[in-house]
């Protein structure tokens, strides 16, 4: 499969254990990314450089208060992790999974004949 | 992900309510289409690892039914209830796929076979209703399979594609 960009793919984004952080501590509401840099330990460019790969996939939502920029947890950008890890789509690509062994098993059965 | 099931992205103008998966079979269409016309091929494969079919009833012919119930690994039961729309021998195949006869919220998946090379590509479009039945229809699933064998894959994954960015 070829490896999408970070900033377009929510699957990349969250690949980074940082920015994993980063969205299990915007779940308890929004902060600054100064809070959130001091959380983490990272100085503040390292803490705005992943929230603006979170933002770009739409995983992470900011906006102005006061002085402060606030940023927030996107949630339904997880969707396509959510879908991908199970649902309908999972339930099929497996069944197909099997599918294709099972045709494949038929075929030489088959040819064998 | 297998080299064989690939999910795609959809342009159509039902997008928000659809979802595609395709895959390619390394065998000839009449085959992958004959797969799919008698239950004792379908029930080798319907469902992921573990699953198994009970069959009440399958008449493959359009207005066909097939009743039947699915079982989870962890043993819970699921009634299912399919009829055929369309049937065009080995190119496509039309379905509604329910919980029972006239279910209002039954959906229609539409898979076409495609002859590539010796192998056979496979489509299969599904429409929901409404956004709103999609969404519920992927959590349907969802429980079906179980959050944690769920929550596993994803780890895997995501360390996957972790070691990958680290070797850029």
């Amino acid at each position: 499969m070829a490896r999408a960009a970070t900033t377009s793919d929510v699957f990349n984004a969250i690949a980074e254990p940082r920015r994993r952080e980063i969205l299990v501590l915007l779940r308890a509401g929004e902060r600054p990314v100064t809070e959130l840099a001091r959380e983490l330990g990272i100085d503040q460019p390292r803490a705005s450089k992943h929230l603006r790969v979170l933002r770009e996939v739409g995983l992470v939502r900011d906006r102005q208060a006061g002085k402060q920029r606030l940023y927030g947890l996107e949630a339904r950008g997880l969707r396509p992790v959510h879908e991908w890890t199970g649902g309908f789509e999972r339930f099929w690509n497996e069944s197909f999974d099997r599918l294709g062994a099972y045709v494949r098993d038929l075929k030489q059965a088959r040819q064998e004949e | 992900m297998s080299a064989t099931g690939q999910g795609g992205p959809s342009q159509s103008a039902t997008a928000d309510r659809e979802i595609v998966i395709s895959l390619v079979i390394d065998a000839p269409r009449e085959l992958v289409f004959e797969a799919f016309t008698e239950v004792r091929h379908v029930s080798r494969w319907w469902g992921p690892k573990g699953f198994t079919t009970t069959t009440r009833s399958f008449e493959f012919r359009v207005g066909g039914v097939w009743d039947f119930v699915m079982h989870a690994p962890d043993g819970t039961d699921y009634a299912e209830w399919i009829t055929w729309t369309e049937i065009l021998q080995p190119e496509r195949i039309a379905l509604l796929h329910g919980e029972y006869r006239d279910d209002p919220n039954a959906f229609e998946s539409v898979l076409v076979f495609e002859a590539v090379g010796v192998a056979t590509r496979i489509e299969m479009r599904t429409v929901f209703p409404t956004k709103e039945l999609r969404g519920e229809a992927v959590e349907k699933y969802h429980a079906i399979e179980g959050g944690e064998q769920t929550l596993s894959n994803l780890a895997t994954y995501v360390t996957e594609i972790a070691r990958k960015g680290m070797e850029d």
